[in-house]
């Protein structure tokens, strides 16, 4: 779900980023708009102004100059001089409108410059004693009439900003999550879905809702990927099992041919001539039977049909136990096994399956003797250094060409290769080993040892 | 040691395919087995066990009427001898579920003549131990069955270890036995770390043994590996 987390993670981020964008374009806004509302205070500067452009002629007269008159008509009002001793108008312009009363009482007048004179708002000036009133169309100012706020509800101002903006985003979150829910509970199976993919499980999205395109998508490529996977399977397993089944039927025979061509070897009535070539059938029907258990080990191990039995086993003991059956075994004394450690070994415990331990040294030592059929010495030697148990079995036979030690390190064995095959690169029982070990996360290294044949280093963990 | 005896046992051979039955007849008649039964089902099996009464039996795992591990638990039910599997299953579940039946051996075919004898051999020893004679060595003879050695007239008791791991080179004599697997006889499951125990109690079943036990002739050590017991018929 780690998908579905980043993307809420990435929408929450992405709505606060949205929310304080907001917040800053606003406070622009609302500044560049409130920084021309400045000019308001325009009509009460040009009420002064008509008040400044009216002069006394001495006769109780006034006479408002062009200037003044041209205020007037700039902002198409109208404006009356109040007398300071009885509250009537000693003057006004021209376009009086007929409703405005002539006489004020000291309330008229606290009305008048506090809000409107018959609807028409009004600016004031003062012209000496008297009051000049001008009045403006009245659609060109809204008055507030009480201009007053609780002593409290100024003192708290910053508190409830805060708490209006906690509301405001508190709600917008609300919003978000209800309007989101409905969309993440649509991408959540979508989500699951594609992530199961990759392990190989059998999906089936619902498919409704806002996207059911693809969660039909995404269950059609299951479905053909859980098929694929079922073919490759099943021919794996045919092919295992064909060739379990071959190398099954391969023993009885090969007991017999193996069998007689034992008692032919040992019947002192024959010819010696005779008797070696009953050895020559001996000798090759053994090669068969562990090319045949080979094959079939090496093919269950690279289809992963063979699990591993993992127990602590002692490398020291398997190595001497094999050595031990080779020349118990060896009865012509041909392939004399030499065990070039001290005589106090560490047991190097490793963790793995015995059986196929076993097998992977027995293979190697066999390869030994495989290919060298005057005979060879077989040295073998263990050690346990930096965790890590090395086993080294060397041979002072024939050996290989430097070419095919790179081949046999390098090059993968036919029956793991996917190119056609041009030759047989090397035996199965390298490939085994390599199997073998690699199935342990150990490693093999194969080279030309120190007593001039060929030499097998196995390195495995210690447990 | 002396070998005879065994040759006398009762021997059941159960395998469907005639030929086959007929070269392991064949390879145990060469060795001088003498009595020797085959039968090619499980049906047969059963008859020729409860008509001969067997000392040891050879068994195919797949027979026509039957597994081989069957058929191993209805031929103990009548009596409690030796089993010996002889199957072309050789993955590890079968040979494992046939030793774990109470099978002695499991041999996976095809097989060395050889091989098949020195099973057979080691079992029917194994089995019936108390009927041994004495096992001759160069200097003396081993009685197992009093843990004893003859030396002339002179009679040199063993130890429970020494006996146990006389018995194991007996067992396969003639063969390395190795370290690992000796102490495992003498100190059983865990066997780690007995190695310097070991080469003390061979030492001392040289002395008695050996004639000159500094250069055993009897006991003798592999290099590495772990050390071999000459019988006078294994020289």
């Amino acid at each position: 779900m780690s998908s579905a987390l980043k993307l809420i993670r990435r929408f929450i981020l992405i709505l606060l980023l949205s929310i304080c964008l907001l917040f800053v374009f606003n406070a622009v806004l609302l500044f560049y708009l409130s920084y021309h509302q400045t000019g308001n205070a325009g009509g009460w500067k040009a009420a002064q102004a008509v008040s400044d452009a009216l002069t006394a002629d001495g006769n109780g007269t006034y006479q408002l100059s062009r200037e003044g008159a041209s205020v007037l008509e700039e902002y198409q009002a109208w404006a009356i001089l109040i007398d300071d001793n009885g509250g009537n108008v000693v003057w006004h312009s021209d376009n009086l409108p007929g409703a405005v009363p002539l006489a004020y009482s000291a309330s008229d007048i606290a009305q008048a410059v506090r809000g409107y004179i018959c609807d028409y708002p009004t600016t004031t000036g003062s012209h000496g004693g008297d009051l000049l009133i001008m009045g403006h169309p009245k659609t060109a100012y809204w008055k507030l009439m009480w201009n007053t706020f609780d002593y409290n509800t100024i003192a708290k101002l910053p508190q409830h900003v805060l708490v209006f903006i906690i509301c405001n985003l508190a709600a917008i979150f609300l919003i978000y999550m209800i309007a989101s829910s409905g969309i993440f509970r649509s991408v959540k199976p979508i989500l699951c879905g594609i992530e199961a993919l990759p392990q190989g499980e059998d999906i089936y999205l619902k498919e409704k809702g806002l996207l059911s395109d693809l969660a039909a998508s995404i269950n059609r490529v299951s479905e053909k990927l859980s098929a694929q996977n079922r073919q490759l399977r099943k021919k794996e397993t045919a092919r295992a099992n064909w060739i379990a089944g071959v190398s099954h039927d391969i023993r009885t025979p090969l007991s017999m041919v193996m069998g007689y061509a034992g008692q032919l070897e040992e019947d002192t009535a024959l010819s010696q001539e005779a008797r070696c070539k009953a050895a020559v059938i001996r000798r090759q029907s053994e090669k068969i039977r562990n090319l045949v258990s080979d094959l079939n080990l090496a093919s269950k191990l690279e289809y992963n049909m063979q699990p591993l039995k993992l127990s602590k086993v002692s490398m020291t003991s398997l190595v001497r136990q094999v050595s031990a059956d080779f020349l118990n075994m060896d009865l012509e004394e041909k392939y004399p096994i030499i065990w070039e450690t001290t005589e106090n070994l560490p047991a190097c415990f490793v963790l793995g399956d015995k059986e196929l331990l076993r097998r992977a040294i027995t293979n190697i030592i066999q390869n030994s003797i495989n290919h060298n059929d005057e005979g060879c010495g077989i040295y073998v030697s263990l050690a346990e250094n930096s965790g890590q148990c090395e086993i080294i079995l060397e041979d002072d036979g024939i050996g290989a060409s430097d070419a095919r030690i790179e081949e046999l390190n390098d090059k993968p064995h036919y029956m793991v290769c996917d190119d056609s095959i041009t030759r047989q690169r090397h035996g199965l029982g390298l490939l085994l080993v390599k199997q073998i070990i690699a199935a342990h996360q150990g490693s093999v290294e194969i080279g030309r040892g120190s007593h001039g044949g060929f030499s097998v280093i196995l390195r495995l963990k210690v447990s | 040691m002396n070998d005879d005896f065994l040759k006398e046992k009762r021997i059941l051979l159960v395998d469907d395919e005639q030929e086959l039955l007929d070269m392991v007849v064949s390879i145990l008649k060469e060795d001088g087995y003498k009595r020797i039964y085959t039968a090619k089902t499980a049906e047969q099996a059963v008859c020729e066990a409860q008509r001969v009464r067997p000392e040891l039996a050879v068994l195919d795992v797949m027979l026509p009427d039957g597994d081989g591990f069957s058929l191993l638990k209805e031929l103990k039910k009548e009596a409690d001898y030796p089993v010996l599997f002889l199957s072309a299953r050789g993955e590890d579940e079968d040979r494992l579920a046939g030793l774990g039946l109470g099978a002695d051996d499991y041999i996976v075919k095809p097989f060395l003549p050889k091989e098949l004898l020195f099973r057979i051999s080691a079992i029917l020893r194994r089995s019936y131990k108390n009927e041994n004679p004495l096992v001759p060595l160069h200097a003396c003879r081993i009685d197992f069955s009093r843990a004893e050695i003859h030396r002339g007239s002179q009679r040199i008791s063993l130890t429970a270890k020494e006996h146990d791991l006389l018995f194991a080179l007996s067992q396969n004599a003639g063969k390395i036995v190795t370290i690992d697997a000796l102490c495992e006889a003498a100190w059983g499951d865990n066997p780690y770390g007995y190695e310097n125990s070991l080469m003390a109690h061979i030492r001392r079943i040289r002395e008695k043994i050996e004639e000159n036990p500094s250069k055993p002739q009897s006991l003798v050590t592999v290099k590495g590996l772990g050390y071999k017991l000459i019988t006078e018929e294994k020289k």
